[in-house]
């Protein structure tokens, strides 16, 4: 396949995710809805808990980092899930189109979305509760925004995997499954607090590394040595297992008649 | 391609599918039990059969969407399993239970499918408003997909199955749930692909009419197993259900007529004498004779070919 073939399959998805994303109501709601409660709530709690400007922003910066996450994963996911939900799903793979062309089209989408989300949250997070974004400066802001986008981008992939595997019936499974994941990467507290197995856990997910490289500019000694660069590589290596999984299912699902199934 | 296949789009061998589903206890079903299929470049051939038989699931082998369990099935000259991708480009498919995303618009799905198979620009442009143009979606264009009624929504699954320009077609039921008058169009339209761009088409329908009017060949095909093959006229003779030579007499009731040689049996239908025969050219002047001698007077005759639909049932018991 041309490389001209290869980046307008990409575009083809992310217009049509783009195109469906603004005309449906409910995914706008979802755009706005949880990440706003989840900044003010979370601000709230830490005033009221008296919390140091240090630990505010620590808590602050996971739940924009839960947000900015969800919101673009959510995204990458819809690469199967609007054609699961409408039952189009062979049309797709009639075509002579890959995997990477359906997830990479949906993810730039996603990361436009997610984007749009964090900007309404810093300044939220600036106008209620004075906390800054920026005070760690442009390229940690954007290694951080590289480690949410790349999390992301592997949360979307796998839910892509479980719904093939497991038909539509698991979406709930694998929302929950993925979730929970998150949830373990010191999103609101040093993964140091943790139990040591659950700990391993959160050392194994790579946006726990991106929290402590951008949360070292508030004044929280690193617990890595080489953040960033730890963070991209489990990156690399969850994302093509997460490639390879997919891949892997569709394939499975050619085979056990699924693919056919949810499209009807 | 310059091989003995070149001029064979499909020829599928002992293709076996079983799927399994069902979680403790699976449930096997034997969906094909070993299909065998030629089909020549340029032909139109019909897969009828019963509910279940395993229609669908062979056309989707066919268009790379399953895997077979066993057999070869080599499409385009392209292996199914092993050269997908390079056969996917070739070939297209539209079912008669269409979907596509419920809020994109008519041209915004055409285009959406065209850039997949690497159209872009004014090549694109050109294609969608051209197959807008020739399935008649012109009013339609800037309608959401879910707004259409289910005729509408058949065209845009047609215009989709035409955007990459396929060399081979294959269409699922395509005039399912449709008013007369656009099935003959539809039915128009499919003879015109052929004849004007000579793909070739593989389709399954329940409606004998389309089948009858459309296909160079029939496969009928029931439990898994292609029961049997050839032109329309040709499986008429090879299931020997005969033709009908129907008579209006004065006195209308001839009781020796059922015993003349070649007369299978004989029927009352509405003041019709319905007499199946072997071959009507053969029985019809013998008829006609012995009415006359014995001074029977003949007021009306009618000959008919068995319709496929009584092929079918015949087929299908
Ligand atoms: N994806 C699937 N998973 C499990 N079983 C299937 C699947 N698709 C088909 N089957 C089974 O395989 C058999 C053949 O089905 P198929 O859809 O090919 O029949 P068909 O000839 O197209 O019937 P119809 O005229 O009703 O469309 C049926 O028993 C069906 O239940
Ligand atoms: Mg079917």
């Amino acid at each position: 396949m041309s490389w001209r073939n290869e980046l307008l399959a990409v575009w083809a998805v992310t217009l049509r995710n783009a195109l469906m994303g603004a005309r449906n109501v409910f995914f706008f709601f979802e755009l706005l809805f949880w990440p706003i409660v989840g900044v003010l709530s979370i601000g709230l709690m830490s005033r009221f808990l008296e919390l140091t400007e240090a630990q505010a922003s620590f808590v602050l910066v996971g739940t924009i980092a839960l947000s900015v996450v969800n919101v673009c994963q959510l995204e990458v996911a819809y690469a199967v899930l609007l054609d699961v939900w409408s039952k189009s799903l062979k049309h797709q793979f009639l075509a002579p189109i890959g995997i990477r062309h359906l997830t990479l089209g949906s993810w730039v989408v996603g990361m436009v979305r997610s984007l749009a989300v964090f900007v309404l949250l810093a300044a939220l997070g600036r106008w209620a509760f004075g906390f800054h974004v920026l005070q760690p400066g442009w390229f940690a802001l954007a290694m951080f925004l590289l480690g949410c986008f790349l999390t992301a981008w592997v949360v979307g992939v796998a839910v892509c995997a479980l719904i093939t595997l497991f038909g539509n019936r698991a979406e709930a499974f694998a929302w929950a499954t993925v979730n929970m994941v998150l949830v373990l990467a010191g999103i609101y507290y040093p993964i140091s607090v943790l139990p040591d197995f659950i700990a391993a856990i959160a050392r194994a997910i790579p946006l726990t590394y991106f929290l402590d490289a951008y949360r070292s500019h508030y004044g929280f000694a690193s617990e890595f040595r080489a953040p960033i660069a730890t963070g991209l590589a489990l990156s690399a290596l969850y994302a093509a297992l997460a490639h390879w999984a997919f891949l892997a299912a569709i394939q499975r699902a050619r085979r056990t008649g699924l693919l056919l199934k949810m499209s009807e | 391609m310059v091989s003995s296949l070149g001029m064979l789009a499909i020829d599928a061998r002992d293709v076996e599918k079983t799927f399994r589903s069902g979680w403790p206890r699976r449930r096997e079903t034997q969906a094909l039990r070993g299909v065998s299929l030629t089909v020549e470049r340029g032909a139109i051939v019909g897969v009828l059969g019963p509910n279940g038989a395993g229609k669908t699931t062979l056309l989707s082998i066919l268009a790379t969407l399953l895997t077979p369990d066993r057999g070869t099935v080599m499409v385009l000259g392209h292996d199914v399993v092993r050269e997908a991708g390079a056969l996917r480009r070739r070939l297209n498919m539209a079912s008669g239970r269409p979907s596509f995303l419920w809020s994109l618009r008519v041209a915004e799905i055409l285009a959406f499918y065209g850039r997949l198979y690497g159209l872009s620009g004014a090549t694109l442009r050109r294609r969608v408003d051209g197959l807008i143009e020739l399935c008649e979606l012109g009013p339609y264009r800037r309608i959401p997909y879910s707004d259409l009624s289910t005729g509408l929504k058949q065209r845009v699954a047609l215009a989709k199955s035409l955007v990459n320009d396929p060399e081979l077609l294959f269409l699922d039921e395509p005039t399912l749930g449709l008013d007369p008058d656009v099935s003959v169009r539809v039915r128009a339209h499919i003879a015109r692909l052929r004849r004007e761009q000579g793909i070739t088409i593989v389709l399954t329908t329940h409606y004998m009419r389309e089948a009858d009017e459309l296909c160079d060949e029939i496969a009928f095909i029931k439990g898994g197993r292609i029961l049997a093959r050839g032109t329309p006229g040709e499986l008429k003779r090879q299931i020997r259900l005969g033709e009908v030579i129907a008579l209006r007499l004065d006195p209308a009731r001839v009781p020796w007529l059922s015993e003349i040689p070649g007369v299978l049996r004989c029927v009352e239908v509405d003041g019709w004498v319905e007499c199946t025969v072997d071959e009507a050219e053969k029985r019809l002047p013998e008829l006609l004779r012995a009415l006359h001698t014995d001074g029977v007077v003949i007021r009306n005759v009618q000959v008919r070919e068995p319709e496929l639909e009584e092929v079918f049932v015949e087929l299908a018991k």
